[in-house]
């Protein structure tokens, strides 16, 4: 692979706000000519504030799961659901939907986690290797990340819906929050993380 | 480097924007379009449920506050930004600046607000919300009469505007017209 030179080298910034090419000038707090955003070689913290939301997510990821996110009430029987529970109870209706239910809130969230956590793990050690295929994992779970909402609107509009006061009554659990959490969680991580710091060569 | 689709970067083979000249008048009137729409999907019911003769509606925001009369603060205002407010600023938002541009004016506080939509932008989920009530049908389908509501037919509309607004006011064509409105001046 040919290595181009890199705007560091050439002297010049890009804005990361509305991508404009500056020169980088020697003054305190640059900011851009264009839309009078401040500027930035790299986004500041990144790496540090990306492992904090990290870490956070993982840790919720396990409420998430074991907690109810749902109790129904009916007048035959009180059920709670968990993520999973909800997964087999939509196996019987139609399974192309439990599948989907199934990627979107259990294998979704983990793989993004972990992935995230290879990323940044990798970028912290300055490893040069697999670079291209890390830097396409990243843009991939950006991309796949905000599908893991799925459950928690559905969940929102089972609960609108089934208040049928003497037949069905749907209410929510605390897991329903801690799964949200996570969405969220993750979400601020992909985008506080600076992708170029992977292409920063080993000291 | 030649205007020619689908070139990518040669370190880490992202897709690299292409210099865009999409034209303002089409975003205008996607802009206006959705908004349309948004107020169709706020005004009108998401979907209807028949049990026994009960009959039960429910809108978006009704949704929203329906978890927020549990006790769910936290994730009705997660609900409510995702599906109600975002989409909103973001069509409100991108016509508060447009419209001054088109007549290479520069509304009031320009970059600030755009730099605030930019940070908008990832938190309108409508085709995840569509995709989501699918599923609460679905599930319901096997206790209940289940008819679908005028604003289920326009959030889906919405979805596919919104899509199409989004993709043409990138940053990078958004201060494209910025700059060609300056330099005209």
């Amino acid at each position: 692979m040919s290595e181009a030179p890199t705007g560091r080298s050439l002297g010049l910034l890009v804005c990361l706000q509305c991508r404009a090419t500056v020169r980088a000038l020697q003054v305190t707090y640059p900011r851009c000519p264009r839309c009078y955003a401040h500027l930035y070689q790299r986004k500041p913290h990144s790496l540090a504030a990306t492992a904090a939301l990290l870490v956070c997510a993982a840790i919720l990821y396990i409420p998430a799961n074991l907690l109810p996110v749902m109790y129904t009430r009916t007048i035959f029987d009180d059920e709670q659901d968990t993520i999973m529970s909800g997964v087999l109870v939509l196996l019987h209706s139609s399974w192309p939907i439990a599948v989907l239910v199934f990627i979107a809130s259990i294998v979704v969230p983990l793989l993004k986690i972990i992935s995230l956590g290879v990323v940044v793990f990798s970028t912290w050690r300055r490893s040069s290797r697999f670079r291209t295929q890390r830097s396409e994992l990243f843009r991939l779970v950006e991309f796949i990340g905000r599908w893991s909402m799925l459950d928690v609107y559905a969940i929102t509009l089972l609960v609108a819906l089934v208040q049928i006061r003497s037949l069905a009554f749907v209410s929510v659990g605390w897991g329903a929050l801690a799964f949200a959490a996570v969405v969220v969680l993750t979400t601020f991580a992909a985008r506080t993380f600076a992708e170029r710091l992977l292409w920063e060569s080993p000291p | 480097m030649a205007p020619t689709s689908g070139t990518r970067c040669s370190r880490c083979r992202a897709p690299l924007q292409r210099p865009e000249n999409g034209n303002i008048d089409t975003a205008i009137a996607l802009a206006v379009c959705a908004l349309v729409l948004f107020f169709l999907s706020n005004a009108y019911p998401l979907v209807t449920i028949q049990v026994n003769g009960t009959t039960r509606a429910t809108t978006l925001l009704g949704a929203a506050s329906g978890l927020y009369t549990q006790g769910h603060a936290g994730l009705a205002s997660l609900v409510f930004i995702t599906t109600v407010l975002g989409p909103f600023l973001q069509i409100a938002g991108l016509l508060y600046l447009l419209l001054p541009l088109r007549r290479a004016r520069e509304a009031p506080g320009q970059n600030t607000i755009f730099r605030l939509l930019a940070q908008v932008r990832p938190w309108t989920f409508v085709e995840v919300f569509m995709l989501g009530v699918l599923v609460a049908l679905v599930r319901l389908s096997a206790y209940a009469r289940v008819v679908p509501g005028v604003a289920l037919w326009s959030c889906g509309l919405l979805m596919l505007t919104l899509a199409a607004l989004t993709s043409r006011t990138t940053p990078g064509q958004f201060w494209r017209w910025v700059d060609g409105g300056r330099a005209g001046e």
